[in-house]
C-alpha cells in the first residue's frame, strides 16, 4: 500500500510541475515535462495496479512487472482506504478559475476535439460565459486567446501561446476578486476545483496543470485548453462548474453536479494522461495507447463522451477525484 | 534535501569553454554575457609561475526577447559556447541562447588613428574653411582595446529550445540542434539552414524522445551524434541522404531491470555526449553516471564511471526538487586518458581510464586559496562516517558543478560553480 501512497505522492508533485512549467520563464521546457510526463504514467500504473504494486517495482531482481492494466477503471472499489472522506472545500476552491473564454474561440478553432464534445456542454460554455467575469481574469485571458488564434493553425511552437505567462500576468490575475472567499457552501460535496481564484497561489496543488502541449490549437480545442488553468477538459464540462459556482453554488441537482464535477477532474487528468489514460475509464482492462504522449495530451475524442455519461465510470473516479483534490 | 539559493540569477554560468589552443577562455551565463579570459603570457622574469586566467573581454551577447506570437518570452541565457578555429588575428565564437545562434569576433585595437585633418582629437568636425595645412593621419600606439562585435545573427531557425551546437571540422559549417531538431549552417548566410535531422513525430501525441545534445565528430565532416532523452546515441552520415533521421549506427545500453524506478527514464536521459579528441570514443553523461563508447560496439559502452551512486536511493527527493533534471556535462582531457564531471556540493570527479583511478574534488572559496593543493574528498554513505568525510545528507543541492572545460593540450581545468569560476592548474611541473 505504501507504493499507492508514494505514487499517489509522485503523481501530485509531478502534476505541480507540469502546472508550474507553464508559468516558467522562457517557455514551456519539452525535454523536462516529458520526462514528467513519464513519471506520471509510471506513478499512474502502480497506482491503479493490483494491491502488489511491489511487483511493479520489480523486487525481486528481474521479476518483470505484471501489466498493471489488469482493472483500469477501478483502482479500487470505493475510495481507497484512506482517502474516502470527501475533500475540504477549501481544497476545491483553491482551484483557479479556468478559462471558460478561452473556450469559445478555441471550440471554434479545433473542431476536431471541439466536434466530439457533446452539444449540451458547448451551449454550457455559452452560459458559463455569460456570466461576468472578473475583468483581471478576462484581461488574462484575452491574451491567451490572442496567441491561441494566431497559432491556430499551425502545430509548431512549444509553448503554444499559454504557455508561458510572465508573472506579471499571473499577478495581472491575482486581485480578480476571486470566489476564494466564496468558496462552496461545505455542504457541496461536488464544488468544482476550479471555483478559486485564477490566480494560482498555490501552483503545486491546482487544477491539472496544462500538459506541455506542444500544439495550442489542440489545447485549446480541448476545451479549457492551454490555458493558465491548463485542463483540457473534453467538453466544456469542467468549465461550467466554475461558473456556476462562482454565480451560485449548486442546489438541487447537486449530485449530477458533484458526478459531473468528478468527470471535470478526470476530464483534466486525462489531458495530462492523454490518451493512455482512457484505459482508466473504459470499464475494460487495456486501457488506451500506452505511448508516452505527454505533451500533446489532447483528449482523445471519444473518451470525454463517456465520462460525461457513464456513470458506473464515475463512481470508479472517486480515488482520482481525491487525487486532484488534494492537491 | 534541501536546495536553495541566495545569489544573483544573472551571474549564474551556464557555458565554459577553452578555444583550440586553450589561450582564451569563455564563459557564458543566464544574464546573456559573455566573459572571455585570457591566459598571461609566461614572461621571461616568472619563468616558473604559470600563466594565469585574465579577464580579457566581456560582452552582452543575448537579451531577452519576447515573442508576441507565442506570448512567450525568450531567455537569454547562454546555453553554449563553441569557439572557431583561429584563422587571423581575431577570435571567433558562436553563442547560442534558446533561439538565437550569434557569431561573435573578438579583435583587438592597439592602435589609433590621430592627426585626422576634417576632425580635432576629440572627433568633432572642424570647420574647412580653418583647415590650411594637409597632413598624413598616422596609427599611433593606445592602450589596448578589446572589441566584441556580432558578425552574423542566424536566428529563427529552431522552434524548440537550442541545447547544442557544434563547428564542423570543415570550419565552414556548424550544426544547431533543438529538442526536436538539428540544422546544418552555413557560417556565411544566415537566412537559411539545412534541415539535417527532425524527429518531431506527425502527431505529437506520439513524442517519446527528445534530443538532447549533438556534436561532430572532430575529423569527419560528414559524421556527427546526437543523444536522446531515451539514453540512445545515434551516429549519422551526412552522405548517406539529405535528411538523416536514418542514423548510421545506434548506441544504446540495455536497461537493467534490477534497477528500475518510477524515475528510471529520467536518469537514463543523456545530458551531454562528446566526442574524443582522438574521435574513436564518445562519452555520454546520464544523472548517475559517466560512460564511454567505442564507434565501433554499439550494443554497450565500454566504460561505465559511477558518479555518485549514493544519489540512487534519493531519486523522489531529487525529483521533487527538480535536481533530478540537472544536466551534468563531461570533457575528456588533451589525450583522452581522463574524464572530468560535475556533481553536487561544489563536487567534480574525474576519472583516469587508464589506471581506473577517481577522485572527488570541491570548488570552493575556502578550499582553494592561490597556489593550494585541492585535498580529494569523499561522501560517506554508510553509518560511520570517518573525519574529513561527507554525508550524503548534508550535501548542498544547490552547489552543483553543471559545467567544465579541459585545455586542450594542458592540465588546466576550468570549473563553473553557480556564479564562480574556478581554474585549477596542475602543479607537476
Amino acid at each position: 500500500m505504501e507504493f499507492k501512497l508514494e505514487a499517489h505522492r509522485i503523481v501530485s508533485i509531478s502534476l505541480g510541475k507540469i502546472y508550474n512549467s507553464r508559468v516558467q520563464r522562457g517557455g514551456i521546457k519539452l525535454h523536462k515535462n516529458l520526462l514528467v510526463s513519464l513519471v506520471l504514467r509510471s506513478a499512474r500504473q502502480v497506482y491503479l495496479s493490483d494491491p502488489c504494486p511491489g511487483l511493479y517495482l520489480a523486487g525481486p531482481a528481474g521479476i518483470p512487472a505484471p501489466p498493471p492494466q489488469q482493472q483500469p477503471g477501478e483502482p479500487a472499489a470505493g475510495p481507497p482506504a484512506g482517502w474516502g472522506e470527501p475533500p475540504p472545500p477549501v481544497a476545491r476552491a483553491s482551484w483557479p478559475e479556468t478559462e471558460p473564454q478561452p473556450e469559445r474561440p478555441s471550440v471554434s478553432h479545433a473542431p476536431r476535439v471541439g466536434d466530439e464534445v457533446p452539444v449540451t456542454t458547448v451551449t454550457g460554455v455559452g452560459d458559463v460565459l455569460q456570466g461576468g467575469e472578473a475583468d483581471a481574469t478576462e484581461a488574462a485571458w484575452s491574451r491567451v486567446e490572442r496567441p491561441r488564434q494566431a497559432t491556430a493553425g499551425e502545430a509548431e511552437g512549444p509553448a503554444g501561446g499559454w504557455g508561458v505567462f510572465p508573472e506579471g500576468s499571473l499577478a495581472a490575475r491575482r486581485p480578480c476578486g476571486c470566489p476564494l472567499g466564496g468558496e462552496d457552501p461545505p455542504g457541496t460535496p461536488a464544488a468544482p476545483p476550479r471555483t478559486a481564484c485564477c490566480c494560482a497561489p498555490r501552483p503545486a496543488e491546482d487544477e491539472p496543470p496544462a500538459p506541455p502541449a506542444v500544439c495550442p490549437r489542440k489545447r485549446g480545442a480541448a476545451g479549457v485548453g492551454g490555458g493558465p488553468a491548463g485542463c483540457p477538459a473534453p467538453g466544456s464540462t469542467p468549465l461550467k462548474k466554475p461558473r456556476r459556482n462562482l454565480e451560485q453554488p449548486p442546489s438541487g441537482g447537486e449530485d449530477d453536479d458533484a458526478e459531473e464535477m468528478e468527470t471535470g477532474n478526470v476530464a483534466n487528468l486525462i489531458s495530462i494522461f492523454g490518451s493512455s489514460f482512457s484505459g482508466l475509464l473504459r470499464k475494460s482492462p487495456g486501457g488506451g495507447r500506452e505511448e508516452e504522449e505527454g505533451e500533446e495530451s489532447g483528449p482523445e475524442a471519444a473518451e470525454p463522451g463517456q465520462i460525461c455519461c457513464d456513470k458506473p465510470v464515475l463512481r470508479d473516479m472517486n480515488p482520482w477525484s481525491t487525487a486532484i483534490v488534494a492537491f | 534535501i534541501l536546495s536553495s539559493s541566495c545569489h544573483t540569477e544573472a551571474d549564474i554560468i551556464s557555458t565554459v569553454e577553452f578555444n583550440h589552443t586553450g589561450e582564451l577562455l569563455a564563459t557564458g551565463d543566464k544574464g546573456g554575457r559573455v566573459v572571455i579570459f585570457q591566459r598571461e603570457q609566461e614572461s621571461k622574469n616568472q619563468v616558473h609561475r604559470r600563466g594565469e586566467y585574465n579577464v580579457y573581454s566581456t560582452f552582452q551577447s543575448h537579451e531577452p526577447e519576447f515573442d508576441y506570437l507565442k506570448s512567450l518570452e525568450i531567455e537569454e541565457k547562454i546555453n553554449k559556447i563553441r569557439w572557431l578555429p583561429q584563422q587571423n588575428a581575431a577570435y571567433f565564437l558562436l553563442s547560442t541562447n534558446d533561439k538565437t545562434v550569434k557569431l561573435w569576433k573578438v579583435s583587438e585595437r592597439d592602435k589609433r588613428p590621430e592627426g585626422y585633418n576634417l576632425k580635432d582629437e576629440e572627433g568633432r568636425l572642424r570647420d574647412p574653411a580653418t583647415i590650411t595645412t594637409l597632413r598624413v593621419p598616422v596609427l599611433r600606439p593606445m592602450d589596448l582595446m578589446v572589441e566584441a562585435t556580432p558578425r552574423r545573427v542566424f536566428a529563427n531557425a529552431h522552434t524548440y529550445h537550442i541545447n547544442s551546437i557544434s563547428v564542423n571540422s570543415d570550419y565552414e559549417t556548424y550544426m544547431s540542434a533543438d529538442d526536436l531538431r538539428i540544422n546544418l549552417w552555413n557560417f556565411e548566410i544566415t537566412n537559411q539552414s539545412f534541415n539535417i535531422v527532425d524527429i518531431k513525430p506527425a502527431n505529437m501525441e506520439e513524442l517519446t524522445e527528445v534530443i538532447t545534445a549533438a556534436e561532430f565528430h572532430p575529423h569527419h565532416c560528414n559524421t556527427f551524434v546526437y543523444s536522446s532523452s531515451k539514453g540512445t546515441i545515434r551516429l549519422c552520415d551526412m552522405r548517406a541522404s539529405a535528411l538523416c533521421d536514418r542514423h548510421t549506427k545506434f548506441f544504446e545500453e540495455p536497461e537493467d531491470p534490477s534497477n528500475r524506478s518510477f524515475f528510471s527514464e529520467i536518469i537514463s536521459s543523456i545530458s551531454d555526449v562528446k566526442f574524443s579528441h582522438s574521435g574513436r570514443y564518445i562519452m555520454t553523461r546520464d544523472y548517475l553516471t559517466v560512460k564511454v563508447w567505442d564507434l565501433n560496439m554499439e550494443n554497450r559502452p565500454i566504460e561505465t564511471y559511477q558518479v555518485h551512486d549514493y544519489l540512487r536511493s534519493k531519486l523522489c527527493s531529487l525529483y521533487e526538487n527538480d535536481c533530478i533534471f540537472d544536466k551534468f556535462e563531461c570533457v575528456w582531457n588533451g589525450s583522452d586518458s581522463v574524464i572530468m564531471t560535475g556533481s553536487y556540493n561544489n563536487f567534480f570527479r574525474m576519472f583516469d581510464r587508464n589506471t581506473k583511478r577517481d577522485v572527488t574534488l570541491e570548488a570552493s572559496r575556502e578550499n582553494s586559496k592561490p597556489r593550494a593543493i585541492l585535498k580529494p574528498r569523499k561522501v560517506c554513505v554508510g553509518g560511520k562516517r570517518r573525519k574529513d568525510e561527507i554525508s550524503v545528507d548534508s550535501l548542498d543541492f544547490s552547489k552543483k558543478i553543471l559545467h567544465t572545460a579541459w585545455h586542450p593540450s594542458e592540465n588546466i581545468i576550468a570549473v563553473a560553480a553557480t556564479n564562480n569560476l574556478y581554474i585549477f592548474q596542475d602543479k607537476v611541473n
